[in-house]
């Protein structure tokens, strides 16, 4: 915590408020204490002490009480000897900097009726727009809330040169920041400079120019502050709701160029209050710590062609993209999109040649958003026919990502590259290719622009986790190669890590309730070790889809104490399902066939039941469409278990479950299962081969009766017991 | 509810004999679980043990038979409140109200409509359900004729409304192997009527002047001995037959209340005085639990919109409506109009081809047979993939109704054009709007 | 054997959500009960039926539908004061079918100014529904909030697409709005959370759970609704405690049935009392689902749902 920024602050939050007593006193004199004042067009009174206080100041008379609010806020200056000043006390002198600030504006409003234009645009001889009235406020607030423009900075004093004004300026309009400006540095204002630079100012193109005295940062704050009242259902007086809505909603702060004076201090300080951080290009002391603020408070000495990332960073500010800038139509029409020969231009992995596409999360500072690299020669360098290796890198970084989303994020390569036209897209990982058409090249088309459709949609589909997106691709043989190698590690890794997730070592399981439209009281329990049964949806996928859309259909679920090991069952897992089924589920096992099993939606990849002949329990999979010896096919028995009912005896099941470690625990897990379609025996062959062996029946595989073997109990009972299935000595299933 | 599948199962002899239709007593077990086996089709369960699945897993509202043959009509079965629990088994029958103090010409009409009127709709073959024939007259001979009457020119089920038990004997003597309802038993007749019933084995209608009197007939009845009851509460306005409908289904249900473990005779003839009215009425019975829909008249405006009502009612809300696989021609189609596909879900086609209609635009739909899943589904299971697409489209005998070679595929199931392509090697893929709404606007622009 | 009247115990209980200009406000919502289970709770605002109206000709209309308005079927306005005058309109809906870019694409100052003048016309509350495009409608609907500041208007579609920029210009010129969903009750819940964190206030949120006719899955519909009705009722769901709109009057007049006439179809029936019984007989199980604003066409369709809420209500 800085004590040189608190003492700065409550200095100049003294001289403010002496100001303002002058002032009033001056004012009270001349017109007495039934003068009306305020600001014009506005039912909000002097918004900030509306806002924090419900105080509507109409008068000159109801001053007095305001001004002596701010004396009891602003604490005593700070001694040089004593090691004392927190945040708070700086935080409540920048409290009543506000208010005094406000009194003085107000006071302003009535010495000089026409010092600011009240108008929306700045007129050929006044510049200064002063308080917003209601008509803009509203206009303009609803951008704050829809977040068509999802905030605004703050700019105290000026830049150095007209050209820098200009570029931050443009650089924050694009982010569709609002730019609001206030005060001077050395006798220069940044509205003055933009004028300079040509740029149009007022409030249709953001950039509006308040007043030429740092005060004016006040009508920045009374803004804010009357769009929760307006938008946020905010009573006047409740400073807290206030303050919390801007600091959850309004991505604002202050950006001061220029020398940090005390007053300034003592402004920046007040936005602190509504969680606006205070980003300068001044080396000026830094307050990092989170607390009030989403992220740090002060950050300082940035210099000006990093400052609107920067600032866009400490706030927490999600960019959006709203258009895949690419000279090709995107969509999902062309997603199917084949290239064939005759069409073919070039091409990419696929065997043919190298080929590697990876997505690794990093730190927020080594990630530049939107930056793609291109290395090696691109399309424009090829000639029909053409191979070349090549490598996708792309590195994302968020305060919310985590090295878990990435898998999920790469595996979006695929279709959003597919999304182009005139590009097929097949595989991933090393295992990806990509064929580009005669047509794509003649329309201009390049890999450098498979950056920038990455770099747009993540932000579009994932901005919930993802703040910052960079791309390099590479075509030069030896960086592919390094790449290659790169992958290969993070590939194992992340195998590594997904291998030895257990439902033991997790707290938080995912529901699933995407079916309930037609299976009114199905909750599906996604665990590490149990895929969601229509085998689309684990663990990791739940997790990064919560982040996404956190009231979206995958919950986190604090499991809670395990109550049945064996069956799979724990508090807080029951709890949810009986309360997100409405009441329909009481109890639910993960583990269980026969004991309170799971509901059954209707898009299970498998349903397991039991062949009470053969004591074991069998699986058959959606395509699989013959008969099976539990006497019913799949889509008979589809339709016994769907529906979101507890089926007992019947189980929908994902591929991936049956060779989890804890498919049916209760039952005996796979050792319990006897018969499996061929085709399905087949597909999951190489992944059961581990659980096989941790059984200590390496040659399990082959005791499994399938289709080809029979398809009723009786014919399938002398192959299990010549073989000797462990299934005919177990515990009776029932 | 009634016992699962596997509790079902264990009382079951276990020997996979095959005899009941199925192969395993344990598929067996699950049609009975799910009300769609009758216990009688297995021959070797004990007696005893028959009682005792059979008392738990019959329905709670009985399901009842009136009339015979082809127009037998179903009614009761229940086991839900409310469709989306399950689903709602059989559909109300509505009812034509003929008197004996109509004159003939009036009859030979109302009779004539009820036959004729017959719609096939996805599948299905909707109609009118019962003919009930009210003494009014006072005059058996005359009841007795009409009864003649409608036996000769109807093969539809019938009401014998009649609360004199000897005139309906007569009437319904003659009859009794229609297996009519008899209309009604209530406190003063019980005994009589019960009996008559019995004798004749027709189902039985019990009207209390409410609920609580018609639960005490009921219970007389059931106590001498009677299966198959429909019960009239005798409420006659909107209101409170909607409340008696509610009570009495939820008792049935909820409170295993045998008295009123039947389905409902209702008579919305007897509570508006306009037809128009009266279909409203029968809507609402319809939504909530009526059996018997008695109507004044039955007109091809009033009923075919209560047949659509029923029918969305009681559709298996788990089991999609499907639509033939065909081509199905919309407006003038000829041999430059555009060709679309997608999936044999009813709600599909219905949406689909009522937005190719709406663009005026003459066109081909294609259905394919996707057992009756939406198209994103079916692609995803697999149902609607490129190989069966083309060999569907190749089958269907377009190619010799047009002369183009243009094929509209569902916006959504873009990423299959590819592969069609390859697999219809003459034909040309174009994707289509994702959503039917945007179909005219496709189709006003789509050329040659 | 005596029978108790076996009574479902309500825990929840249906916002009630006031409609239209102060003064003139219409509430619905506050059932205690489900629908018209008058003798175990209560029903205090009987549901109500919004008339249409549209902001351009009607194309595609069968002559049924277009007779009781041709004297003033190309003026909103006028329609809305018959609507009114004529047959005694609860609401209007204004229905800004012409705003669809594959239609008239007017645009929203168009859209905005036919508002204004419908608005300006009528006392009674007024819903104001878009083309059901998300862009579009953001656009129109933004509009129309800002010309009818103060109207309390029910605007709609808001769909999880545009809920923020319409959720939000809804807040700030004070109008309720219509939260529409595909036909799945999570859905929505979830919409009704996100304008919750938008702060949209409770007050000012009608659901849509959408709407088919009547042989044209009208049964999801119906399911969802009854489903959305019993989550707030009885299981204590309070993100559905709204009321429910059903649109249904676009539905029905675009099938088939209500155009073919009798010569075509004779089993079918008068070709005028058909399309107003189907239209009549939607209303009749949307409102058996839940529903508590109708937005019907047909003059004679409407006296025949409000008579059957009348009888229901006051047990005639």
């Amino acid at each position: 915590m800085s004590k040189i920024i608190c003492s700065a602050a409550i200095r100049g939050a003294h001289k403010i408020v002496g100001m303002a007593e002058e002032k009033y006193e001056e004012a009270l004199k001349k017109w007495g204490t039934d003068q009306e004042i305020g600001f014009p067009n506005t039912t909000y009174y002097l918004p900030i002490i509306y806002g924090m206080l419900g105080i509507p100041v109409e008068t000159l008379g109801d001053v007095r009480q305001i001004l002596d609010k701010c004396k009891e806020l602003v604490p005593p200056p700070v001694s040089d000897k004593v090691w004392l000043p927190y945040l708070a006390p700086a935080l409540e002198a920048g409290m009543a900097t506000y208010f005094a600030e406000e009194i003085i504006e107000a006071i302003l409003y009535l010495e000089q009726p026409d010092f600011y234009t009240k108008a929306e645009d700045p007129l050929p001889d006044n510049i200064w727009l002063g308080a917003a009235d209601d008509v803009i406020m509203r206009k303009r607030g609803v951008e704050f809330v829809d977040g068509t423009a999802p905030g605004f900075a703050a700019i105290l004093g000026a830049a150095p040169s007209v050209e820098i004004a200009a570029k931050i300026a443009i650089e924050l309009q694009e982010k569709n920041l609002y730019v609001f400006m206030c005060g001077d540095h050395e006798g220069k204002t940044m509205s003055e400079q933009l004028i300079e630079a040509e740029v149009q100012i007022g409030w249709p193109t953001r950039l509006v120019s308040f007043g030429p005295s740092y005060r004016a940062a006040v009508f920045a704050i009374g803004f804010a502050t009357r769009v929760a009242m307006s938008f946020g259902g905010i009573k006047p007086g409740d400073f807290k709701g206030n303050l919390y809505y801007n600091k959850d909603r309004v991505f604002a702060f202050a950006m001061p160029l220029g020398t940090v004076t005390d007053k300034w201090y003592a402004n920046a300080a007040g936005a602190i209050n509504w969680g606006f951080p205070t980003i300068a290009d001044t080396p000026i002391p830094e307050i990092l710590p989170t607390g009030i603020c989403t992220y740090e408070h002060v950050v300082s000495n940035i210099p000006h062609d990093k400052i609107v990332q920067k600032a866009i960073e400490v706030r927490g500010l999600k960019v959006s993209v709203t258009k895949v800038d690419i000279t090709m139509s995107y969509g999902p029409a062309f997603e199917g999109e084949r290239i064939r020969k005759d069409d073919l231009y070039f091409e990419c992995g696929g065997g043919r040649t190298l080929g590697v596409e990876l997505t690794v999360s990093k730190d927020m500072s080594e990630v530049e958003d939107g930056k793609v690299e291109m290395i090696g020669p691109d399309l424009d360098q090829v000639k029909e026919g053409d191979k070349l290796p090549f490598a996708m890198l792309i590195e994302v970084a968020g305060r919310k990502m985590q090295s878990d989303f990435e898998p999920i994020l790469e595996r979006q390569i695929h279709h959003l590259v597919n999304y182009v036209q005139g590009i097929m897209h097949i595989g991933q990982r090393n295992i990806m290719w990509i064929r580009v058409g005669k047509a794509a090249v003649e329309k201009g088309f390049l890999l450098q622009h498979l950056g920038t459709v990455m770099h747009a949609k993540y932000h579009q589909d994932f901005g919930g986790i993802v703040d910052k997106v960079q791309v390099k691709i590479y075509t030069e043989e030896e960086k592919v190669k390094e790449i290659l190698a790169q992958a290969k590690r993070v590939y194992k890794e992340r195998d590594e890590r997904v291998e030895g997730m257990t439902d033991e070592t997790e707290e938080t399981y995912y529901s699933c309730t995407l079916c309930q439209s037609f299976a009114p009281s199905h909750v599906c329990i996604i665990t590490p070790e149990r895929v969601g049964m229509c085998g689309a949806y684990n663990w990791l996928d739940c997790k990064a889809s919560f982040e996404i859309n956190p009231t979206g259909p995958n919950q986190p679920i604090t499991k809670g104490e395990c109550t049945e090991p064996l069956l799979g069952r724990w508090k807080g897992i029951t709890d949810f399902v009986n309360k997100a089924s409405r009441q329909k589920v009481e109890q639910v096992s993960a583990y269980s066939l026969m004991d309170f099993p799971m509901t059954a939606c209707g898009c299970f990849e498998c349903v397991a039941t039991i062949l009470p002949m053969c004591n074991g329990i069998m699986v058959v999979n959606r395509d699989s469409r013959g008969m099976t010896p539990c006497g019913m096919k799949f889509t008979t028995l589809a339709g016994m278990v769907g529906g979101g009912n507890q089926t007992p005896g019947f189980l929908g099941v994902s591929k991936h479950y049956i060779c989890s470690s804890k498919f049916l625990l209760a039952e005996g897990g796979l050792k319990r299962v006897v018969w499996l379609p061929k085709m399905l025996k087949e597909e999951i062959a190489e992944r059961m081969k581990p659980i096989c062996e941790k059984m200590g029946i390496t040659n399990f595989a082959d005791m499994i009766a399938d289709d080809t073997v029979g398809t009723t109990e009786e014919e399938i009972l002398p192959f299990l017991e010549e073989k000797g299935h462990p299934a005919l000595t177990m515990d009776p299933l029932m | 509810m009634g016992l699962s599948g596997i509790e079902i199962f264990k009382k079951l002899p276990k020997t996979n004999c095959g005899k009941c239709g199925v192969p395993t007593c344990l598929a067996f077990a699950m049609k009975l679980a799910a009300g769609q086996a009758e216990l009688d089709a297995c021959p070797d369960i004990p007696d005893d043990v028959k009682e005792e699945i059979g008392e738990a897993s019959a329905p709670p509202v009985r399901s009842i038979v009136i009339g015979t043959g082809d127009r037998a009509v179903k009614l009761g079965g229940e086991t839900v409140l409310f469709r989306h629990e399950k689903r709602f088994e059989n559909p109300p029958a509505f009812t034509l109200l003929l008197s004996d103090n109509m004159d003939e010409t009036k009859i030979a009409a109302r009779l004539k409509k009820f036959n004729d009127i017959v719609y096939e709709r996805v599948g299905l073959v909707l109609r009118p359900g019962l003919v009930a024939i009210k003494a009014e007259s006072g005059d058996a001979s005359k009841f007795g004729a009409l009864v003649e009457k409608v036996c000769n020119e109807t093969d539809a089920g019938l009401v014998l409304m009649n609360e004199d038990t000897d005139a309906l004997s007569q009437a319904a003597g003659s009859c009794s192997s229609r297996k009519p309802l008899l209309y009604a038993a209530n406190k003063d007749n019980f005994e009589s009527m019960g009996n008559l019933a019995k004798e004749l084995s027709c189902p039985l209608a019990v009207k209390g002047s409410n609920l609580e009197e018609l639960s005490e007939v009921s219970e007389k009845l059931i106590a001498k001995g009677l299966k198959d009851l429909v019960l009239d509460s005798g409420a006659r306005t909107a209101k409170q037959a909607l409340e008696d409908q509610i009570i009495i289904r939820r008792s049935a249900l909820l409170k295993k209340f045998k008295p009123f473990g039947f389905p409902t005779i209702v008579f919305p003839c007897e509570m508006a005085d306009n037809l128009m009215k009266e279909t409203m009425i029968a809507c609402q019975m319809t939504a909530k639990y009526g059996g018997v829909i008695v109507m004044s008249e039955i007109e091809g405006h009033s009923v075919f919109p209560l047949l659509l009502a029923s029918m969305n009612i009681f559709t298996d809300p788990q089991r999609p409506m499907a639509v033939d696989q065909k081509i199905y021609e919309i407006g003038a189609a000829n041999e430059t109009s555009p060709v679309l596909i997608t999936g044999n879900f009813s709600l599909t086609y219905f949406i689909v081809s009522g937005e190719v209609d709406s663009s005026r635009v003459p066109s081909y739909l294609l259905i394919k047979d996707t057992e009756g899943l939406s198209v994103l589904t079916a692609w995803a299971a697999g149902k609607f993939a490129a190989d069966t697409v083309a060999t569907f489209v190749k089958k269907s005998g377009i190619e010799e109704k047009v002369k183009h070679r243009k094929l509209v595929i569902p916006g959504y199931l873009a990423t299959i054009s590819g592969e069609l392509e390859e697999e219809l090697p003459d034909w040309e893929i174009l994707i289509g709007p994702r959503e039917a709404s945007h179909l005219p606007a496709y189709l006003k622009q789509w050329k040659i | 054997m005596t029978f108790e009247i076996p009574k479902v115990s309500y825990t929840g209980k249906i916002r009630e959500i006031p409609l239209g200009r102060e003064g003139k406000t219409v509430i619905v919502g506050g059932e205690s009960c489900y629908p018209f289970h008058l003798f175990e709770g209560e029903m205090p605002n009987p549901p109500k039926i919004a008339m249409e109206v549209y902001d351009s000709e009607p194309e595609d209309w069968p002559e049924t539908a277009i007779e009781p308005f041709a004297d003033v079927i190309k003026e909103p306005a006028a329609w809305a004061r018959k609507c009114v005058d004529t047959y005694g309109a609860e609401m209007i809906a204004l229905q800004l079918a012409g705003t669809d870019p594959n239609d008239k694409d007017l645009s929203a100052d168009e859209a905005a100014k036919i508002t204004k003048e419908v608005s300006d016309a009528v006392d009674v509350p007024m819903i104001v529904l878009g083309c059901s495009n998300v862009e579009k409608d953001t656009d129109v609907l933004k509009a129309v909030c800002e010309v009818c500041d103060g109207r309390n208007l029910i605007i709609g579609p808001v769909a999880e697409g545009n809920y923020r920029a319409i959720g939000a210009t809804a807040i700030g010129y004070k109008h309720t709005v219509v939260a529409s969903t595909p036909i799945d009750i999570n859905l929505a819940k979830q919409l009704n959370i996100l304008l919750g964190n938008l702060n949209v206030p409770d007050e000012k949120i009608i659901i849509d759970p959408s709407t088919g006719a009547l042989g044209y899955g009208l049964e999801y519909c119906y399911s969802v609704m009854e489903r959305i009705r019993m989550a707030a009722l009885i299981q204590e769901d309070e993100r559905l405690q709204f009321p429910i709109i059903s649109n249904l009057a676009r539905e029905v007049w675009k099938t088939k049935e209500v155009k073919v006439p009798e010569s075509e179809a004779p089993l079918l029936g008068d070709i005028k009392k058909r399309g107003i019984l189907i239209e009549a007989l939607t209303a009749q199980c949307v409102l058996f689902a839940g529903a508590d604003i109708l937005v019907m066409r047909h003059p004679e369709a409407i006296s025949l749902v409000k008579e059957s809420i009348k009888d229901l209500m006051t047990g005639k």
